[in-house]
């Protein structure tokens, strides 16, 4: 029985002051990091903080509302190349240009929702499939994109700020990670959320408490889009080069991949799943540089394999992580961490209310009390 | 010249035919997408490939030890991953069928590299049988006539045969076949052989058109998927027709319209069709029921 | 002009004919119960009414407004909230989420005010805590609220079809389509839930529409009892009325 009328707790972020505590915490050490870390793992983190913003889009649609998508790198591309074409062609400053090419992305994100309303599982997966391909087909012939030569990206500027070295990006990209996954998160406890995941779990029980399923279907790609749009526009201002090959299949099965592993409709998981696959997709082509583990399989290279072909281990990793987190732990690095929190028990655990409420929260990822579900969180805190 | 175009557009035809032939039998009787069909079919190809050039083997031995291997494969796959999949979703199978595609695509990347090789096979894609006006490879005769006889091969065997009846028994309802006796545990094994044999033929058939890589079966699967998707994954023969189909409306257009978007067509084709028919051309759709 | 009318509905599956010309009137704040045979078209009768089916050919009037051939959610929105025969419930949200989804058309929280929640005091966060503190009431209404956390999946059988009432309960409807609530359920907790229903109707001013297996209960809350035999109407009335006629006795002895 409730005595205090207090629901906001229900949905609340932070609660208590040891969230607050953890949540300083992270930003410090957000903060700090450029300032201590070598140059070019700066860019590392500025990659794989803009994998995040893709996951936490990624996860709006497969994790909550059930839908399957093999086509997010076009998403990507229509931001990345939508973003350079408004600096570059119409002189908009980056701070327009940004969120310019998310909401295109986002329209385009809705057009395709439109034939998801009537198709389901493998048909919608193909569909979404063969718009990845022919986003990155059209581009590759079309004269205004650069063709198959991409184009260069002028160097942004915020104001009087000019966005040259990445420390100055590494500010901009993870802030702009933190406010997205706070944003996602709100969202997720809230009325458009529930809807979501309703239409997953039932969508002709979702219609029938009068939810508007094609609404909120076409929604939820224009949202999911949104979030990977501004990942593009953002992995152009990174890389300062964009080409439509840098947009392929395998960097949509990869976006995939980390909401999977990550578990899917989980934030947390979604954000440490991005992360994950984020640095493996830019080691890939160093594995034996790799510190411990470099050695051993270049030596294995040589001898079964062809050291040519070392970067494919990168795929073979994510795709076993998909098979090994289908057939183990399907919920992914959530599940994972809720069956820790168990094993553990709750007294073991913190007893600040956010974390007992996630390891409490069972296998549902939307509780209401899953406060973690942000970039405070302690799974989040790890990064 | 149109007569032309129809002649390239069948021998793309077959091939697109035999991959969603593959596809749809499996799917029929899992209502798993295997979307790592094609790179099992890509290893089988290299697996010819290796005992040719290394081994110094004839054609026969080297492609039949490539479609058993493939059938292991196949059955192999089923048994090892497909089965455990705890609590089967929709996404779930569909998500696994992608990973393990990634895990072979990373293993033949990393084991044979991004090189390209000459395929050898006993008849060329450069000689050209001539009838009239039109002019096409033997290999292009060879790819249609093959795959026709291994469809019809196909067909025959779930219509006549003890174990291919029991296979549509099955696909139609797997409580009911359990029930008569049939083991559907090893039937659907051994439909996910077959449709990796079928699959492995369509790749030893792809292979000396553009010589072998990695990514052989990519352009073929796609568009066998969406010529699956267009004729309705539920329907082999729609599956068939909607290869067949797929291979012309691309020549076509590839001929008259532009060769730069050939292969976008393709799937503005399917989103067209399921726009109107959800389950494909000649598919039934289903509705779930409360 | 009653509450809500249906009248000569019929729906055919292809060549089957589900549901043949039914008519029947529900005065508001009344039970009314439709029983019959396995397969003898209530629940169609029951999804067309809430929209997931089209109907073949007939109209239902609710509240004086023509409602056949809408959507669900435009239906649901004129105040009919159901339940289903075989549970649909939200099974990896909590019984709490769940309730909150009956709340759906009563909030207003879009995606840029949820985006934005940012402390108590936004739209989003008094959006939610509003009805959360209703959905709360109906919670321990059902006797609820220790599962309120509890992913609905994991519940047993008996509590998801309590749970089921509760959504519809939530959304605050005007009428009430309640499928064989009692299904899986035993005699007390039979008993329990006729109660509950009864309370409803007389607390809330609901009018419910009951298909129920029952009999005994069905005839025992019931105002008014419609029979149903392959889809046709056999007999309607008072549950007095119904026992004594001679086709619905056949229709009952002759199924055995």
């Amino acid at each position: 029985m409730r005595s205090t009328p207090d629901y906001y707790s229900d949905v609340q972020l932070f609660r208590g002051r040891r969230s607050w505590v953890k949540l300083a915490v992270l930003l410090a050490v957000l903060a700090i990091l450029p300032l201590i870390l070598p140059g070019y793992r700066i860019f590392t983190f500025n990659y794989m903080a803009i994998f995040v913003i893709v996951g936490l889009g990624m996860n709006i649609l497969v994790g909550d509302t059930g839908q399957v998508s093999l086509g997010h790198a076009g998403f990507l591309a229509i931001g990345a190349f939508t973003t350079v074409l408004m600096m570059t062609e119409v002189g908009a400053p980056f701070l327009l240009a940004l969120p310019v090419g998310g909401l295109v992305t986002a329209l385009f994100g809705f057009l395709l929702g439109l034939p998801a309303l009537r198709l389901q599982g493998p048909y919608l997966a193909i569909v979404t499939l063969g718009f990845g391909l022919a986003v990155t087909q059209i581009i590759g012939h079309w004269e205004l994109f650069g063709g198959h030569m991409g184009l260069v990206v002028p160097t942004a500027t915020l104001g009087p700020i000019s966005l040259s070295g990445d420390v100055s990006k590494y500010y901009l990209i993870v802030g702009t990670a933190l406010v997205l996954a706070l944003c996602a998160r709100n969202l997720s406890v809230t009325r458009v959320g529930r809807a979501f995941r309703a239409i997953r779990d039932s969508e002709i029980a979702a219609a029938t408490m009068g939810v508007n399923v094609a609404y909120y279907k076409t929604l939820s790609f224009a949202l999911s889009a949104a979030f990977t749009g501004t990942g593009g526009g953002l992995l152009a201002i990174t890389t300062g080069f964009i080409s439509p090959g840098d947009f392929h299949f395998l960097l949509s099965l990869m976006f995939l991949a980390m909401v999977v592993f990550g578990g899917l409709g989980s934030i947390p998981g979604a954000v440490l799943g991005s992360i994950a696959m984020g640095y493996l997709n830019l080691e890939m082509d160093a594995f034996e540089e790799l510190p411990l583990l470099g050695p051993v399989l270049e030596s294995f290279s040589d001898g079964f394999m062809s050291s040519a072909g070392l970067p494919n281990v990168g795929w073979v990793v994510t795709g076993l992580l998909i098979v090994l987190t289908i057939l183990i732990e399907p919920k992914g690095l959530h599940g994972l961490w809720i069956r820790l929190g168990k094993i553990v028990g709750r007294g073991g655990m913190d007893t600040d209310a956010a974390t007992g409420a996630l390891a409490g929260a069972g296998a549902s990822s939307s509780s209401p009390g899953s406060a973690s579900a942000g970039p405070g969180g302690p799974p989040a805190g790890g990064n | 010249m149109l007569a032309q175009v129809i002649a390239g557009g069948l021998s793309a035809g077959s091939i697109y035919a035999l991959v969603a032939l593959a596809l749809v039998i499996t799917y029929k009787t899992t209502e798993v997408p295997n979307f790592a069909q094609g790179e099992m079919a890509m290893v089988s190809a290299f697996v010819a490939y290796i005992l040719m050039t290394d081994y110094q083997t004839g054609f026969f031995v080297a492609f039949s030890v490539a479609l058993v291997f493939a059938f292991v494969l196949g059955i192999g796959f089923e048994a090892v991953i497909l089965r455990r999949v705890r609590n089967p979703t929709h996404l779930s199978v569909l998500v696994v069928t992608l990973g393990f595609q990634l895990a072979l695509f990373g293993l033949a990347g990393w084991k044979w590299g991004a090189e390209q090789r000459q395929f050898p096979f006993p008849v060329s894609a450069n000689e050209v049988i001539r009838v009239g006006d039109v002019s096409v490879s033997t290999l292009g005769v060879a790819t249609i006539l093959i795959s026709v006889v291994l469809m019809v091969g196909v067909f025959a065997f779930f219509r006549f045969t003890k174990l291919g009846v029991a296979m549509q028994a099955t696909q139609q309802d797997s409580m009911a076949a359990r029930i008569n006796g049939v083991p559907t545990r090893r039937v659907v094994g051994l439909t996910f052989g077959i449709s990796s044999v079928i699959g492995a033929v369509a790749a030893l058939l792809m292979a000396p058109v553009i010589t072998l890589d990695t990514t052989l079966m990519w352009d073929p699967l796609l568009k066998g998927f969406a010529a699956a998707v267009l004729g309705g994954l539920n329907t082999p023969v729609g599956a068939v027709l909607g290869g067949y189909l797929l291979g012309l409306v691309e020549n076509l257009f590839g001929a008259y319209i532009s060769v730069e978007f050939k292969s976008a067509v393709a799937f503005l084709m399917i989103i067209l069709v399921l726009c109107f028919r959800p389950s494909g051309l000649f598919g039934r759709h289903r509705t779930r029921k409360v | 002009m009653a509450f809500f009318a249906v009248e000569g509905l019929t729906k055919r599956f292809g060549g089957l004919t589900a549901l043949d010309d039914v008519s029947f009137e529900v005065e508001r704040a009344t039970i009314f119960s439709v029983i019959g045979p396995n397969g003898s078209g209530k629940s169609t009768a029951f999804n067309c009414i809430s929209g997931i089916h089209r109907p073949t050919a007939g109209s239902v009037q609710f509240d004086g407004e023509q409602i056949s051939g809408l959507g669900p959610h435009h239906i649901a929105r004129r105040g009919i909230a159901r339940t289903f025969q075989n549970i649909e419930l939200f099974g990896n949200e909590s019984t709490i989420d769940n309730l909150m989804l009956g709340r759906h058309q009563h909030m207003t929280t879009g995606v840029w005010r949820g985006l934005a929640m940012l402390n108590g005091r936004t739209h989003a966060a008094r959006d939610e805590c509003e009805n959360r503190a209703r959905v709360q009431h109906i919670l321990e209404l059902l006797d609820l609220d220790a599962v309120r956390e509890r992913p609905v999946r994991e519940l047993p059988y008996g509590t998801q079809k309590r749970v089921e009432l509760a959504r519809a309960l939530a959304m605050e409807p005007k009428l009430l389509l309640v499928d064989e609530p009692t299904a899986g359920m035993n005699a007390h907790e039979r008993t329990e839930l006729g109660e509950q229903l009864g309370r409803l109707r007389a607390d809330l001013d609901l009018t419910i529409l009951l298909i129920e297996h029952h009999l005994q209960l069905a005839m025992g809350l019931a105002d008014q009892v419609l029979v149903l035999n392959f889809g046709k109407p056999i007999a309607q009335g008072t549950p007095e009325e119904v026992r004594r006629h001679p086709d619905v006795i056949k229709a009952y002895l002759g199924d055995g």
